[in-house]
């Protein structure tokens, strides 16, 4: 994992050997606005999780500082119980530069942890309160987790979630305004949600380990559905045409970034644009026509 | 009601300022800015346009009278001198007997009992959680039977005690302990005079630990030892605000008064709602102070508290009993401030820090000892802590007229700033609907870390200087030669004496006493009698707090 | 591809509660670039544990609580013991200068005292720190 973690040159072949064992596990992605309590979620549901004699894996993604590099990761402090669980698996990654929630290595380290044989893992993304649309292609099962009072928040990135959630949570709901919370989430849903899966919504106190036990009846009752109609086998073939896309993408961008800091044509390039000698737009076409030209 | 300088005063001295400023001063008072450690702007000079607009009786006052700003007492010290109140505990409650009658043998007017760290978190010596950390830091106090040895041939009914419980959890246990081992002794409750800390936010913010209860359950407790003291403990402050160890864990002074005093409110609120008068407890809370480096300011802090805790009981409250618009606090100089390299020099930190708590009108005072940074003070250094208290008191003649700043220009602006931006912190907790929410968002952590954070920061920048640290550092960065406390071997002792214990009592009745205080935690009733019945039935410290950590569950404070 | 991040996992070592020196040491190796996983108070074995799943290079440990002497060993056998021989253990806090001799001798890296600038604890790390990746 470590590998995958560094971009070891043997990723490739770690990554390759373990394709063929993938599949198996059931994922699911947590994600919502900070502070929401997604992390305390996450350790309640793995919990529940071995108590039924399943093993879980978990991974959490904090932000990396866009300043050093560097990362804090406190998400296993809310876990804390899980440390010393046999059946729980958790690994805390940092975005890396990453946009949209997820770390750079989190498609790896799924496939690892699927691999090596977990039931179910919980993916637990950054939590930026932007839409974290990235989870829904990696996830089966995508939970939004939300708390009472972030209502207007809900509503300017609405269209966003009521696309990637499979399942919501209102969590800390001893709070006032949680079934008021819970309702508006219904109706913006009634008006979305034409046929298919209608995702339900519901209450918890994670803190208290209150609903943990409904959130996992929904999502037992999400992946029947994804089973009966298809879904399951389809989201599984998706991922591996989107990690192959993804892979594609990175492995350009690497070349690209490479060219531009050691192709002294293009460094040439670079400093003319910074002396105002030539606009970026022509210098930009050039360089890719002659990147392209060079790959090919 | 007059104003201390008229209009006409205030407006002739800023043209004398001015004059002074152009003429004297010219360009020599320098350009840089200047501030306090919270961040109070500091001018170069203090007239009276500081003091423009205060009336004396109203806003400064008489000792012994509102708004109390220049001390609690009419007298102050000529009537009674500070509590000299130093700090012991390590080791077994055998060892740590010793200690105490060392001390009172030489002159110490109270104690302060420091426990180990299992002790502090509830857990027994032979817990598996203890290993390592037995009778270090602290007493290891398991049993009725180890807090009769602790207090073996003191006298309890004269000397007051103070049991730096930290957690309310722990603090029903010990102080339950404490009442049953004054019973067998035939003392009456009465005579009992003393403080345990108890503070829920040492059980959910200020301290972490691997098994911590929920700001809400550990609330209630605190309350509970609240409530039972203002019904059965005449003499006992049930509470001791904590301000000390949220100010070393990471706030400035301004955070630190008005956390404590936010609590305060929340306890007020919940003691009325349980159907008592505000008269009949508030008299009973106290609070703790952390004295550290900025001199004025921390005099200033002190006066400031005593204000706006008068302002909070007699306008919110509506306190008709003047004792209850007191503020009583205990000052510990700053352990935060003491440091590892030339550590002699923290003799000079401390004593410095002490004569601002007697300056700002402290109950009573420990001076922390120049070697902790290392270790529990040896015999030696606890004795130059214990002498330096003699000396403020004996020697420079401080004590010997009230509140004598008083009148100061800038100590007054000081004070003046200082209570209206604890009433403004005060005003943002509130915002957050209330401390315990404040606990429960992660808010107050999230405070205390960054404070903390920007601190560190600055100390390795050089902005905040360290004598001996990153100011003035000698070359070799030594120790110089100074004796290491050893701590005596204690986890075999207790875990012996443990094992004892449970062969002798009868544990049929102690599981029952436990059954009791578990079916109760569910109910709202307070608990304290039913730790009481469990400790006389030689239930243990661990067995109690299990009881605890089962029935309310545990809780992980968000740290992001 | 990436460039190598060290990943240190941080701890408060069993029942300790001084938690602000922990967070701000480990807010300090983030901002000097590292990757900081903050566990809590944690006994050896979950420590451990948890260095394994976040195939951490570095485990700190902080304790100003006097458990030093008994804990911290534990964390560096245990490690042994699961073939983690590489992980850099180095801990922090008020500790004895007349124990730092034995926790060496233990296995333990460094011992950094209260007055520790983070420059140095970093360029410890930076030294000794297994080659990443």
């Amino acid at each position: 994992m470590k590998l995958v973690e560094n971009a070891d040159p043997t990723r490739q072949q770690v990554m390759q050997a373990i394709v063929p064992w993938t599949g198996r596990a059931h994922i699911i992605g947590l994600t919502g606005p900070p502070g929401a309590g997604k992390s305390t979620l996450t350790g309640q549901l793995a919990r529940l999780l071995v108590k039924g004699g399943l093993t879980a894996g978990v991974v959490c993604i904090d932000p990396s500082s866009p300043f050093s590099g560097g990362a804090f990761l406190g998400d296993r402090v809310r876990m804390a119980n899980l440390n010393s669980e046999p059946g729980v698996f958790i690994r805390s990654l940092a975005t890396r530069g990453k946009l949209g929630g997820l770390s750079a290595s989190t498609a790896e380290v799924i496939m690892l942890m699927d691999a090596a044989g977990k039931d179910v893992i919980l993916v637990e993304t950054v939590g930026t309160g932007q839409v974290e649309h990235q989870i829904s292609h990696l996830a089966d099962t995508t939970i939004m987790v939300t708390v009472p009072g972030l209502g207007d928040g809900i509503q300017t990135m609405k269209a966003g979630i009521l696309e990637i959630a499979d399942i919501f949570v209102v969590n800390k709901a001893d709070r006032e305004g949680a079934e008021a919370t819970a309702r508006d989430l219904a109706h913006m849903l009634d008006e979305f949600i034409t046929g298919g899966w209608r995702p339900p919504v519901k209450l918890a106190v994670a803190s208290r380990n209150e609903g943990t036990g409904e959130v996992w009846e929904a999502v037992q009752q999400h992946r029947l559905h994804l089973q009966g109609t298809g879904q399951w086998e389809q989201k599984r073939r998706d991922r591996l045409v989107r990690i192959m896309i993804d892979n594609v993408q990175a492995q350009a961008l690497d070349r690209i970034n490479r060219a531009l800091e050691q192709d002294s044509l293009l460094q040439n390039l670079v400093r003319r644009v910074a002396d105002g000698n030539l606009d970026p737009y022509a210098a930009a076409t050039f360089v890719s026509g002659y990147l392209w030209q060079r790959q090919t | 009601m007059t104003k201390l300088f008229n209009e006409a005063a205030i407006r002739q001295t800023a043209k004398e300022t001015e004059r002074w400023r152009k003429e004297t001063l010219q360009d020599k008072g320098g350009s840089g800015s200047y501030t306090t450690e919270s961040g109070i702007p500091i001018e170069l000079l203090y007239t009276p346009e500081a003091l423009a607009g205060m009336e004396y009786n109203r806003d400064i006052g008489y000792p012994g009278e509102p708004p109390f700003v220049r001390g609690i007492y009419p007298n102050m010290y000529r009537g009674r001198l500070f509590t000299v109140r130093q700090l012991a505990g390590f080791g077994a409650p055998e060892d740590c007997n010793r200690r105490i009658r060392f001390l009172l043998d030489n002159g110490a007017t109270g104690v302060n009992i420091v426990f180990d760290l299992p002790t502090i978190r509830g857990y027994n010596s032979d817990d598996p959680e203890a290993e390592g950390n037995v009778g270090q830091c602290g007493v290891a106090v398991d049993s009725l039977e180890d807090m009769e040895a602790l207090f073996a041939g003191v006298p309890i009914d004269q000397v007051s005690v103070s049991l730096v419980t930290h957690l309310p959890s722990v603090t029903v246990v010990l102080l339950s302990m404490y009442m049953v081992m004054a019973e067998k002794r035939g003392i009456p409750f009465a005579k009992l005079a003393g403080t345990t800390q108890n503070d829920f936010l040492m059980e959910t913010t200020v301290g972490s630990g691997p098994e911590i209860l929920p700001p809400q359950a550990s609330f209630r407790l605190q309350c509970d030892a609240i409530e039972y003291a203002a019904r059965h403990l005449p003499r006992w402050n049930p509470v001791s605000y904590n301000g000390y160890n949220l100010r070393e864990a990471g706030t400035n002074a301004v955070q630190e008064v008005a956390v404590a005093i936010a609590n305060a409110i929340a306890t007020a609120e919940e003691l009325i709602r349980r159907g008592l008068p505000i008269d009949a407890f508030a008299r009973r809370m106290s609070f703790f102070w952390d004295l550290c480096n900025d001199f004025f300011e921390e005099i200033a802090k002190c006066r400031a508290s005593r204000k706006v805790f008068y302002e909070v009981m007699k306008n919110r409250f509506n306190a008709l009993d003047e004792r209850s618009c007191l503020m009583r606090f205990h000052v510990q100089t700053a352990g935060i401030t003491l440091t590892k390299i030339e550590p002699l020099n923290n003799i000079a930190r401390s004593a410095i820090q002490g004569l601002a708590a007697i300056l700002g009108g402290a109950q009573s005072l420990h001076i922390d000892s120049y070697d902790e940074a290392y270790s529990a003070p040896t015999e030696q250094a606890a004795l130059v802590s214990l002498r330096t208290q003699q000396i403020l008191q004996a020697e420079t003649n401080v004590v010997n007229t009230v509140d004598p700043l008083a009148g100061s220009y800038y100590v007054e602006y000081l004070t003046k700033e200082m209570a209206n931006r604890i009433w403004g912190y005060i005003q943002e907790i509130e915002q957050r609907g209330g401390l315990i929410q404040a606990v429960e968002s992660g808010w107050m952590h999230r405070e205390i870390s960054n404070y903390a954070y920007q601190q560190q920061k600055d100390i390795e920048s050089g902005k905040r200087k360290i004598v001996g640290v990153n100011y003035m550092r000698s070359g070799q960065a030594t120790q110089g030669n100074i004796e290491v406390f050893r701590y005596p071997e204690t986890e075999g002792r207790q875990k012996a004496k443990l094992a004892s214990l449970r062969e002798r009592r009868n544990n049929d009745i102690v599981t029952a006493s436990l059954a009791v205080l578990r079916e109760k935690c569910r109910s709202r009733e307070n608990l304290i009698p039913y730790v009481v019945e469990a400790v006389k039935a030689n239930a243990t410290l661990g067995e109690i707090e299990e009881v605890f950590r089962q029935e309310f569950g545990l809780w992980q404070f968000p740290l992001a | 591809m990436e460039r190598k991040v060290v990943k240190v996992v941080m701890a408060k070592l069993g029942l300790d509660i001084h938690w602000r020196g922990v967070v701000a040491v480990s807010r300090l190796l983030r901002d000097a670039g590292m990757e900081v996983v903050y566990l809590g108070n944690q006994f050896p074995e979950a420590i451990v544990n948890a260095a394994i799943q976040e195939g951490a290079d570095v485990v700190g440990l902080s304790t100003l609580g006097g458990n030093h002497a008994v804990l911290g060993p534990k964390v560096v056998q245990l490690l042994r013991e699961k073939g983690m021989d590489d992980v850099m253990v180095i801990m922090g806090g008020v500790i004895p200068e007349e124990d730092i001799p034995a926790l060496k001798a233990a296995g333990i890296v460094e011992v950094f005292g209260p007055e520790t600038a983070i420059d140095e604890i970093v360029a410890c790390i930076n030294a000794n720190v297994r080659q990443v990746g």
